[in-house]
C-alpha cells in the first residue's frame, strides 16, 4: 500500500442551493490509479475539481471541509492556487487544445510558471513531454502546425502531455476517453498504466471496464455520497454495499 | 378610388376565407370524401386568388396610367397648335393642364389650355372607369376559377405553399433589385463624371476645388474650361482626410472598446454586466447629429482652448475633435461584438489554462484573446468601415476645407461631408460638380464593401472553428 498523497475530510460543496457533495472522506494513494465512478451528476467532476480549485472559476461554487495534499490544507483561502494547480494538473472530458501550434500548446505552462528559460530548455520540456504522453513520434515533424489538427486521440494526449509539462505530482482525469474510440482510448489507458510510475492519478469513468482495467482503487459515488471506496478489485468482484453492486451489474445507472 | 379598391378587396377576400373553409368542409360531408388540405387551406387558396391578381393588376395599372395619360395629352394639346421645342416644355404645359384640371392654376388660360384641360378630365374618367370594371372582372374570373379548383377537392395545401413561395421570393427580389438600382445609379452618373474628369485626375489629383465647375453644362465645356476642371476633382485629400479622421477615432475606439468588451465578457459579475451592458450600448442609440454638435460646440472650442494654453494654434473645426467624437460613438460597436466574439471562445479552453495554473489575466492575453483574434479583427473592420462611412460628425466638426494635412489640429474634410456639400442648395444635375458626388458615393460605396466583406470573411472563419 503507498502512502496517502491527498486526503479529503467532511468535504461539502455547494452550487447556490444545490448540495453537490456530503461529507466525502476519500484518500488517494501516491503514485497509483484512483478511479470515481457512478451515474451522471453524482459529484466525481466536482470531487476531483476541488483537488485543484478549479471550483474557483464557478461563482456560485461553495466548498466547505478539508482538503489535504501531502498534509498541507488546500481548501485555504491563502493558498496560492497557481502554484497549487503547477502541482496538479488536469486533463478534461473534451481535449481543449489551444488555438496554437503543438509546440505553444506544450510550453504555455513551463513559460507560465518561469521554467524553461531558453529555447534549448523549453524544447527539451516539449519533447519529454510528447515522449510521456506517447505522442512525439506522431508530431515531432510538426510541431508548428495547429494542435487543432490533430485527432480526436492525438488532441487529448496532447493535453496530457500539457498537464506533464509542468511537472506536476497529481493528473486529475475528467472522462479523459468519453470523446474518443476504442483505439484512442485503448492508447490513453496504456499511457495512464505508464504515468502511474510517476504521478498520482485521480480518473473520472462512466466504463466499469476502463476502470478496472487501470485502476488499483475505486471510488463510488452516489447523489453527491461517496457509497464506497476499496481495492478496484474487491469493489467488482465483492462490494460491500447493495448500490455499489447494483450499478456496477448495470441495475441502475 | 385606389384605397377604396384595395379595401374592397381585401374585404372581400377575407369573407372568401370563411366561405371557402366551411364550403369544402360541407363538400367533404356531402360526397363523403377526404379532402386533400385542411379546410382552411382552401380559404387561403381562395383569399390568395381573390387579392393577388387584382392588387398586381391594380399596381402595374397604377404605374403606367399617368404616363400614357400624359403622352395623349401632351399629343392632343400639339394637335390643337400648342408650341413647343422640348421635352421641359413639353412638361411644363402637362403641369399646366393638370393643375387647371384641378383649379390650382391661377394664370392665363387660353383656348388650348382650356380644351385640353378638359380632354384631360375625359381621360382621367375613362382611365378610372375602366380601371374599375378591369379589377371588378379580374376579381369575378379568378374566383371563379379557384372556386372550381375547389370544388374540384385539389390540392390547395400544395398550391398555397407555392404562392406564399412565391411571395417570399418576390419580396427578397426587391430588396436585391433595389440594391442593385442604386448601384447603377451611382455607376452611371459616375460614368457621366468620368466622361469630363480623367480617372486618373480623379484618383491621384491633391487637390478638392469643386466649386471651380459651378454651373457649367458638361456637354459644352470648352477647352480652357476643361483644364481648369482637371485638377479641381483630386480625390486624394478627401481619401487623406477620411483616414486621418478614421484612424483617429480608431485609436480611441479600439482600445477603450476592446478593453470593456474583455471586462465584461470576463471579469464584470452577472449584475455588473446587466446594469453596464445596456448603458454602454445607449452610446449607440444616440443620434449621430447630437455626437456632431457635442464635437462642434463643446470639444472643438475645448481643444482649441486648451492649444492656446500650450501656444498652440488649434482649428475649432479640427480632425482631432471630429476624430475623438466619432470614436466614442464606434466604442460600443467595439465593445458589444469583441464582447460577443469573446463569449464564445468555448470556456473549455479557459479551463485547460487554469487547470495548468495560469491567471485570470494569462488566460485572457494568451489563450482567449489569440483564439478570439479573427473575430475582434472583424468587429474592428466593422467599426472602420462605419468610421468612413459616418457623415453627420464630420459635417459638423470636421470643417469642409480640402487640406492635405497629417495636423490633427487643423481642420480636415472628408468624403461624406464633401458629398453633403455638394447635394445641399440648388443643384445642376449635369454639372461635373454635382456628378462628383456620386463619383465620391461609389468610391466610398467601394471601400466599405471591401472592408465588410474582410470583415465578414474574418468573422466567419472564426466562427467555422468553434461550430
Amino acid at each position: 500500500m503507498n502512502n496517502v498523497k491527498i486526503k479529503s475530510k467532511n468535504l461539502n460543496v455547494y452550487y447556490g442551493e444545490k448540495q453537490a457533495l456530503f461529507n466525502v472522506n476519500l484518500d488517494l494513494n501516491e503514485k497509483e490509479v484512483t478511479a470515481l465512478i457512478g451515474p451522471s451528476g453524482c459529484g466525481k467532476s466536482t470531487f476531483i475539481r476541488c483537488i485543484n480549485r478549479m471550483n474557483d472559476v464557478i461563482d456560485i461554487c461553495k466548498v466547505s471541509g478539508n482538503i489535504e495534499i501531502d498534509g498541507v490544507e488546500i481548501n485555504d483561502k491563502n493558498l496560492d492556487v497557481v502554484s497549487l494547480r503547477e502541482r496538479v494538473g488536469m486533463v478534461f472530458q473534451k481535449p481543449n487544445p489551444f488555438p496554437k501550434s503543438i509546440y505553444d500548446n506544450i510550453s504555455y505552462g513551463p513559460k507560465i510558471h518561469g521554467k524553461g528559460e531558453t529555447k534549448s530548455e523549453l524544447d527539451e520540456i516539449v519533447e519529454n513531454s510528447l515522449k510521456k504522453a506517447a505522442l512525439w513520434e506522431e508530431v515531432k515533424d510538426r510541431l508548428n502546425e495547429p494542435g487543432t489538427g490533430l485527432s480526436g486521440g492525438q488532441q487529448q494526449r496532447l493535453c496530457i502531455a500539457r498537464a506533464i509539462s509542468v511537472n506536476p505530482e497529481v493528473i486529475l482525469m475528467d472522462e479523459p476517453c468519453s470523446a474518443l474510440d476504442p483505439i484512442a482510448t485503448a492508447k490513453i489507458e496504456e499511457l495512464i498504466d505508464e504515468l502511474k510510475k510517476t504521478y498520482t492519478i485521480v480518473i473520472v469513468t462512466h466504463s466499469m471496464a476502463q476502470a478496472v482495467r487501470v485502476s488499483q482503487k475505486t471510488g463510488f459515488f452516489h447523489l453527491g455520497k461517496l457509497i464506497e471506496v476499496g481495492k478496484t478489485e474487491k469493489i467488482f468482484k465483492n462490494p460491500d454495499n447493495k448500490m455499489t453492486q447494483d450499478y456496477i451489474t448495470g441495475r441502475f445507472g | 378610388m385606389n384605397f377604396v379598391l384595395i379595401f374592397l378587396i381585401t374585404i372581400f377576400s377575407l369573407s372568401l376565407f370563411f366561405y371557402g373553409r366551411s364550403k369544402t368542409k360541407s363538400i367533404a360531408i356531402e360526397k363523403n370524401i377526404k379532402l386533400n388540405a385542411l379546410p382552411k387551406f382552401y380559404g387561403y387558396y381562395l383569399v390568395l386568388w381573390c387579392s393577388i391578381p387584382s392588387l398586381v393588376f391594380l399596381l402595374i395599372w397604377s404605374l403606367f396610367e399617368p404616363v400614357i395619360i400624359k403622352s395623349i395629352i401632351i399629343e392632343t394639346a400639339a394637335n390643337q397648335g400648342a408650341i413647343f421645342n422640348d421635352k421641359n416644355e413639353a412638361n411644363l404645359i402637362y403641369e399646366k393642364i393638370k393643375a387647371i384640371h384641378l383649379g390650382t392654376y391661377f394664370g392665363d388660360i387660353d383656348s388650348i389650355l382650356r380644351e385640353s384641360a378638359l380632354a384631360y378630365a375625359k381621360f382621367i374618367n375613362l382611365f378610372t372607369n375602366s380601371k374599375v370594371v378591369l379589377i371588378f372582372a379580374i376579381v369575378i374570373v379568378s374566383v371563379i376559377y379557384s372556386l372550381k379548383k375547389i370544388n374540384k377537392n385539389n390540392k390547395a395545401r400544395d398550391d398555397v405553399e407555392i404562392i406564399l413561395k412565391g411571395l417570399l421570393f418576390v419580396s427578397s427580389l426587391i430588396a436585391i433589385l433595389t440594391t442593385l438600382g442604386i448601384i447603377f445609379s451611382l455607376l452611371f452618373e459616375s460614368i457621366k463624371f468620368f466622361s469630363v474628369i480623367n480617372i486618373f485626375d480623379y484618383l491621384f489629383g491633391t487637390n478638392w476645388s469643386p466649386q471651380r465647375a459651378f454651373v457649367r453644362d458638361a456637354s459644352s465645356i470648352t477647352a480652357a474650361e476643361f483644364e481648369e476642371l482637371k485638377d479641381a476633382f483630386g480625390f486624394i485629400p478627401l481619401i487623406a482626410g477620411t483616414t486621418f479622421i478614421a484612424f483617429i477615432a480608431m485609436l480611441v475606439a479600439v482600445p477603450i472598446g476592446l478593453f470593456s468588451g474583455i471586462y465584461m465578457a470576463e471579469y464584470a459579475s452577472l449584475k455588473i454586466r446587466r446594469i453596464s451592458k445596456p448603458i454602454i450600448e445607449i452610446l449607440a442609440g444616440i443620434p449621430t447629429v447630437v455626437y456632431g454638435f457635442f464635437a462642434a460646440l463643446t470639444v472643438g472650442p475645448f481643444f482649441r482652448q486648451i492649444g492656446e494654453n500650450f501656444g498652440l494654434t488649434v482649428s475649432s473645426e479640427s480632425a482631432l475633435a471630429a476624430g475623438l467624437i466619432m470614436g466614442i460613438m464606434i466604442i460600443p460597436y467595439v465593445s458589444s461584438l469583441s464582447d460577443d466574439v469573446i463569449n464564445s471562445v468555448p470556456q473549455s479552453l479557459r479551463d485547460g489554462s487554469y487547470a495548468i495554473g495560469a491567471t485570470k489575466s494569462e488566460t485572457i492575453k494568451k489563450v482567449v484573446i489569440p483564439a478570439a483574434l479573427p473575430g475582434i479583427i472583424g468587429s474592428i473592420l466593422l467599426a472602420v468601415s462605419r468610421a468612413i462611412g459616418e457623415t453627420m460628425i464630420v459635417v459638423m466638426a470636421a470643417g469642409l476645407a480640402a487640406n492635405l494635412t497629417i495636423n490633427p489640429l487643423e481642420s480636415t474634410t472628408t468624403i461624406t461631408t464633401q458629398i453633403v456639400m455638394i447635394l445641399v442648395g440648388d443643384q445642376e444635375f449635369d454639372s461635373p460638380k454635382t456628378q462628383s458626388a456620386f463619383a465620391l458615393g461609389l468610391t466610398l460605396f467601394i471601400a466599405t464593401l471591401i472592408l465588410n466583406y474582410i470583415a465578414q470573411r474574418a468573422v466567419k472563419k472564426y466562427r467555422e472553428k468553434y461550430d
